[in-house]
């Protein structure tokens, strides 16, 4: 007798003492097609939770009896309720369970059938059928015989128990009456597992798209064979994520060709709502078809060869009722990836059910809206595993990374894109749709995009919130900086749709200089990315300005289209304030457009909007204020001091010699106080009109279809220079690479040559924007800051060799990890941007730099 | 680059100069040998004095602190969010410079040198103070006020302002040279209490101590001081150690009635009485709740179950907390609920309420960012009844305005035409009837200060 297990789940033995469980277990064991981990008797954890196997509680006298078979109850209880939970806990792993107990009353059976169903995994019974006369025959030669009287009693409940059996809703039931007979089959992995071997490439929704669909498939590398069959010369297999059929306008073909490369071994597919839907038509199930099933049925109304229809039908409707609710990726049998149509359950991966097959097609849904569509819920918000769901359903304009999951339903049959994810390289492939199919009905990718520039739901935000950011994962803002940041929204920066990015702090070097006589010095920065195997590196002059974001449009309908009102552009501060008042934001926004807009800058880059990161001069355009109630107050201030106490000292230095000590300090201090004072004037100059502002960017972000963290900063040096071409509000920025010894003494020259003359000093980067060292990422900038400058940030004596000494012990790790998270926020933000995500996901970015910046650091690092 | 906030760093130096006979017992007055240098560690920081002349007939001693900047600053990068309400992070030298030096001069301020030299103690010489820099917000006019009535002579000599830029046309770094007949104990008590007068702001929190201190220097001539009052309320910032001193003292009995106050108590007596005109009133938001003016006036409606105070700023909320706690015991008050939240986000939780209110907020946000805060609050909250609240700009020529807003936070202020085809444009959808009001004492040219609209939203 051949009995098929299921990979997972209860398999319940049924049949009265003697009838041959246990010797049936010890025999699969002994072949070893079980594992003896894998059986759970209730005989053994009698003895585990009381050291008896059994208590024989007959013939003594009443009052023994009675208490004996009390105990006995009392053991038996507790020994079913561990047997629950062990069970219970082996099928929330997905793991098999052979329950070697009588099971003769229907109450003990139930009780695993609904565990089974909880858990969603299979339930099995093997019923051993065994004559009367061979159990009482047994129970004779046991060491610990049952006695005549119970034998019966129970063979008795077998006999009237056995044709009710079949029908308790078992996957399967097989009545064995020789346990010798008895072969098992069992799958050696999980059915819903497939390993990545030569990859996959999983495509989102297809929808009929099927000329589209061969078009990815062949930008992917496949080719048609001679059987017409799409193989990958590499061995590559694809995955759909089901949706392949309705709405769009080739769904018959679509569903033939995933059909033959399924069956032929070369393609996977998902279930999904369409596709069960379609099934159940297909079955004879009177549905009703519409959004877009309607067009499948006229397609099969239009099949022209109607002889073969029928059997056409009945191989479909087995295909798509055949399709796993999702697919597990394994890399070497170790699970990596889940593939779902609409979304999935964490403690559902690797399990079947029909709970679980609804859920993957249809996703977290709550009601309708007022259109009859089902109001969809963000399932991502409960996925905690690290396996990386991929899904589609939903269409979102571009792949979206949320959560450790991707949603790669692009909307090809709504004009969008068909998306492939290839995995294990995670890298996307798209085409752009042929037309838009849904003709003017209701289109998610337009409601999406209507839907852009809505403000953001503050629930999200105001109980703290985390950000996932591609390159450095999770990145948690707590609520009580949440709220300062949301405030300041509210409060002082310019609409949130405007401020799409918020630029990173940047840390100072790592360790302060072993060079006497200096607090920073451009070797520890280098060294730093050295020791981070970094080789190739630029050094920038650091302009002594204010930060500045300038979001340019190439013209007023640009500008409505990304925020929503019609302007050339907008240019705010690090805190997302405006950075002029409206009249000179005005007029250099004007400016440049014409500037840019001349030199055809727009079209030849085929660019909506620039987006830059830039320091904009001269500092006293936004510091104004500051430099003269508190640099200039100190200035004068010090000089006033300490020139009346050189002077009062050295009038009196002769009657005592002992004050020469003194007259030499307030000598150099008095030094100090000047240079002091000289220093932060070098960053200012009188600004009568908008030629003597001086914009020097540094980052060319993004252009409105694509971001530039891809480009190395040398490039992002030369667009620069280009834009000063263009005009002459733009400044170039000076830079060198280092790359050997060479280079580096030049640029360690170059710096002291420059914060000599007062300038503040220069930034050192990797060559490549993103950079990383084992994988992890590393300071995308340090800054080094010249001897001269730091006067007015460390105080002008910081240079007195007791000062330094102390200045030296300082800790930049605070700030380090700031400027990485703000830097990793930035990206993603940006990213989501360019990718037509919401303001609500742009904005996530952006208030996660602003909570990051309430969190005070020393500010002067 | 950062925004940093810099602080005063400077020593701040005390040059006392006398001439004439016996002077040379200054030196003994002070217990100060004058052929040392006199240099103490206090808490990191170098008080040190000198004799710069020394005869019988002229004496110069200056005394002066030399910092430690870089603690200072330290110190002050830490502390900056705690002390901030008190400091506006400003570090000023002057009071901190008193406390540096008291022990150096103890014996001079408390009059009681070697025993021998006890007749010395009520000696008047004719003496000069010279200190500086001297960083106070007071003008020199108020500074000699406060030192011309002491029967000093005063000299104030500026910092340089040399500046590559125009930055300003005249430093307050001032030098201040004070000169008199005194004695050097009544001299330095009077510094003592003046010094930190000049101070914009004190270092350290102010505690009775200072109340005590300030009566022992100020013994013999504060009380006849013309500018006590300021002196007091200066060295003593806090209110309620200015009552301990001032309770003899009657503060100005009349209180001046300000327009805008009564204007504002004008206001939310019109909002309430709107209110208690609607049949649906249970659930309402105040919107930009600030303080919780409105929202507690708002707690005392008939038939209101649930109010929901919305403001997006921390300390506005803990404002708004004090005020309602002190009501909140009242019978028949609705406690309202505060929620942080703000006009440009999305927030369900204020959707479908009977009514919402924007009282005097309106004015506060850029014109061009409205629209979509009107789109929200009529199409998403979809409240039964909208009440807005603004100035009416025609109103300011009544109270002799020009161009300036009453407030300088305003972005704009409407006529009552522009408001009310404003409104209009909102309404885009017509789902609203309107209805226009005015607050406050009306002109009859330019209508009330305030005017107001109502948005019904039509029973459908």
């Amino acid at each position: 007798m051949k009995i098929m297990l299921p990979y997972a789940g209860i398999i319940l033995l049924i049949g009265p003492s003697n009838s041959g469980k246990s010797t049936l277990l010890k025999q699969l064991v002994d072949t070893g097609q079980v594992l003896s981990s894998e059986i759970i008797s209730s005989d053994e954890y009698r003895v585990r939770v009381s050291d008896v196997e059994f208590i024989d509680w007959s013939h003594r006298w009443k009052d023994v009896s009675e208490s004996l078979y009390d105990e006995y109850q009392r053991i038996s209880a507790e020994a079913f309720s561990l047997m629950e939970a062990t069970i219970e806990a082996r099928c929330r792993l997905n793991k098999i369970t052979f329950v070697d107990a009588t099971h003769l009353y229907p109450d003990d059976r139930k009780r695993y059938i609904e565990l089974a169903k909880k858990h969603h995994v299979a339930v099995m019974s093997l019923v051993l059928d065994v004559d009367e006369e061979v159990l009482l025959s047994r129970d004779k030669n046991r060491i610990n015989p049952r006695g005549k009287k119970r034998i019966k009693q129970q063979y008795q409940v077998f006999k009237r128990e056995k044709r009710f059996i079949k029908k308790e809703g078992y996957s399967a039931t097989y009545f064995i009456t020789d346990t010798d007979e008895v072969e098992v089959t069992r799958a050696n992995s999980n059915p819903v597992h497939l390993e990545v071997d030569n990859g996959i490439d999983i495509i989102g929704d297809i929808h009929g798209c099927y000329d589209e669909m061969i078009q990815l498939l062949e930008q992917l590398g496949y080719e048609k064979n001679a059987q017409e069959l799409y193989v990958h010369p590499d061995g590559r297999k694809f995955l759909s994520l089901g949706d392949i059929m309705s709405r769009g306008p080739e769904s018959l073909k679509t569903m033939l060709f995933f059909l033959r490369h399924v069956k032929e071994n070369q393609a996977y597919m998902v279930d999904s709502n369409h596709a069960s839907k379609i099934a159940r038509w297909l079955e004879g199930n009177n549905v009703t078809l519409n959004h877009g099933d309607e067009l499948v049925a006229q397609e099969f109304e239009q099949y022209e060869h109607t002889n073969e229809l029928a059997q056409l039908k009945e191989q479909l409707k087995e295909f798509l009722l055949n399709a796993p609710s999702h697919y597990v990726l394994t890399k070497n049998g170790i699970p990596t990836l889940v593939c779902t149509h609409a979304g999935i359950k964490d403690e559902f991966i690797g399990k079947q059910s029909d709970v679980i097959s609804d859920y993957c097609r249809y996703g977290d849904h709550e009601g309708l809206d007022d259109t009859g569509r089902p109001i969809r819920k963000d399932w991502t918000i409960h996925h905690k595993t690290s396996l990386l769901v991929v899904w589609g359903h939903d269409p979102k304009p571009k792949s979206l990374i949320i959560n450790n999951t991707i949603n790669i339903d692009q909307g090809v049959v709504f004009g969008g894109e068909l998306t492939a994810f290839r995995y294990p390289e995670k890298k996307f492939v798209a085409v752009q749709a042929k037309e838009d199919y849904s003709k003017g009905q209701y289109n998610p990718l337009i409601e999406l995009k209507k839907k852009r520039l809505d403000p953001p739901n503050i629930a999200k935000f105001n109980d703290g919130f985390s950000v996932l950011t591609g390159e450095l994962g999770k990145v948690k803002i707590s609520k009580q900086y949440a709220l300062a940041s949301i405030d300041s929204v509210s409060h002082h920066t310019i609409p949130i749709e405007e401020v799409v990015y918020i630029p990173p702090t940047m840390s100072p070097t790592p360790t302060t200089s072993s060079l006497e006589g200096y607090l920073e010095h451009p070797k520890e920065a280098i060294d730093y990315y050295r020791n981070m195997g970094i080789e190739r590196m630029v050094a920038q002059k650091k302009h002594m300005g204010s930060r500045g974001i300038l979001f340019l449009f190439k013209d007023t309908k640009a500008g409505r289209k990304y925020v929503g009102r019609e302007t050339l552009g907008v240019i705010y501060t690090r805190t997302g304030r405006r950075f002029f008042d409206i009249e000179t934001e005005e007029k250099v926004l004007e400016r440049i457009n014409q500037s840019l807009a001349g030199s055809d800058y727009f079209n030849k880059y085929r660019t909506e909007f620039i987006l830059l990161d830039a320091e904009i001069m001269p500092w006293n355009l936004k510091a104004k204020e500051l430099i003269s109630s508190q640099y200039a107050h100190v200035a004068e201030n010090a000089i006033l001091d300490r020139s009346k106490l050189k002077g009062k000292i050295g009038n009196a230095v002769e009657n005592n010699v002992d004050l020469a000590r003194w007259l030499k300090e307030y000598d150099e201090k008095l030094t100090n106080a000047f240079v002091f004072k000289e220093v932060f004037q070098k960053y200012c100059w009188e600004i009568y009109e908008i030629d003597q502002i001086q914009i020097a960017p540094f980052h060319l972000l993004a252009h409105s279809h694509e971001t530039y963290f891809h480009k190395p900063h040398t490039w992002h040096m030369e667009m620069n220079k280009e834009f000063a071409l263009m005009d002459n509000l733009f400044v170039e920025t000076e830079y060198m690479v280092i790359d050997d010894e060479a280079s580096e003494e030049k640029v360690i020259k170059w710096w002291n040559d420059m914060t000599g003359d007062g300038h503040e000093g220069i930034v050192i980067k990797p060559e490549t924007f993103i950079s990383k060292s084992n994988g992890r990422l590393i300071q995308p900038a340090i800054k080094v800051r010249g001897r001269k400058y730091l006067h007015i940030i460390y105080g002008m004596d910081y240079l007195e060799p007791e000062n330094l000494k102390r200045l030296k012990k300082r800790n930049v790790g605070k700030k380090q990890k700031h400027a990485l998270k703000e830097f990793a926020l930035g990206v993603e933000g940006i990213e989501r941007l360019v990718n037509g995500e919401s303001i609500e996901r742009v904005h996530e970015c952006v208030l996660g730099t602003l909570a990051m910046e309430s969190d005070p650091v020393d500010p002067r690092l | 680059m950062f925004i940093l906030r810099w602080q005063v760093l400077n020593a701040m130096q005390l040059t006392i100069r006398g001439t004439g006979p016996d002077v040379n017992m200054l030196s003994y007055l002070m217990a100060k040998n004058p052929n040392n240098l006199y240099e103490r560690n206090v808490s990191g920081h170098l008080v040190r004095l000198f004799f710069g002349k020394f005869s019988e007939e002229e004496v110069e001693v200056t005394i002066f602190v030399t910092p430690d900047s870089i603690e200072l600053s330290r110190n002050n990068s830490q502390t900056y969010e705690i002390t901030s309400y008190i400091n506006d992070r400003e570090f000023a030298v002057s009071s901190i410079f008193c406390t540096l030096i008291r022990t150096a001069l103890g014996t001079a301020l408390n009059g009681k040198p070697k025993e021998e030299y006890e007749a010395w103690v009520n000696h008047r010489f004719p003496l000069q103070f010279s200190f500086g820099p001297v960083a106070s917000h007071l003008s020199d006019h108020e500074l000699l006020d406060l030192f011309q009535p002491l029967g000093y002579e005063v000299l104030i000599t500026y910092g340089e302002v040399d500046y590559s830029m125009d930055l300003k046309s005249k430093s307050i770094a001032r030098y201040i040279t004070i000169k008199g007949m005194t004695t050097l104990q009544m001299g330095l008590r009077q510094l003592f209490v003046l010094i930190p007068v000049l101070d914009n702001y004190k270092h350290y929190y102010i505690d009775e101590k200072e109340v005590e201190k300030i009566e022992r220097y100020g013994e013999g001539w504060l009380d006849q001081h013309p500018q006590r009052e300021l002196i007091l309320q200066q060295a003593l910032r806090f209110e309620e150690l200015y009552k301990m001193v001032h309770v003899k003292t009657e503060r100005h009995s009349e209180i001046v009635a300000e327009p805008t106050m009564r204007l504002n108590d004008l206001r939310y007596e019109m909002i309430i009485r709107k209110i208690n005109q609607l049949t649906h009133r249970e659930r309402i938001v105040d919107l930009g709740s600030g303080e919780g003016r409105l929202s507690e006036k708002l707690g005392f409606v008939e038939g209101v179950k649930e109010i929901l105070a919305v403001e997006p700023s921390e300390s506005q909320s803990l404002k708004a907390l004090k005020r309602l706690e002190k009501v909140e015991r009242n019978e028949n008050f609705v406690m309202p609920k505060q929620i942080m939240g703000s006009l440009f986000y999305y927030d369900e939780r204020l959707k479908n309420k009977d009514i919402m209110i924007l009282c005097e907020v309106i004015e506060h946000i850029d014109e061009f960012r409205l629209p979509k805060i009107m789109e929200t609050i009529l199409n998403d909250y979809r409240p039964r009844v909208l009440l807005i609240t603004t100035p009416n700009r025609e109103y300011n020529e009544v109270y002799k305005m020009d161009e300036e807003y009453r407030h300088p936070d305003h972005r704009f202020e409407w006529t009552r035409e522009e408001f009310s085809r404003w409104c209009q444009m909102q309404n885009r959808h017509q789902e609203y009837e309107l209805t226009f009001d005015g607050i406050g004492e009306e002109h009859e040219l330019y209508g009330k200060p305030t005017q107001m609209a109502l948005f019904t939203r039509k029973e459908v």
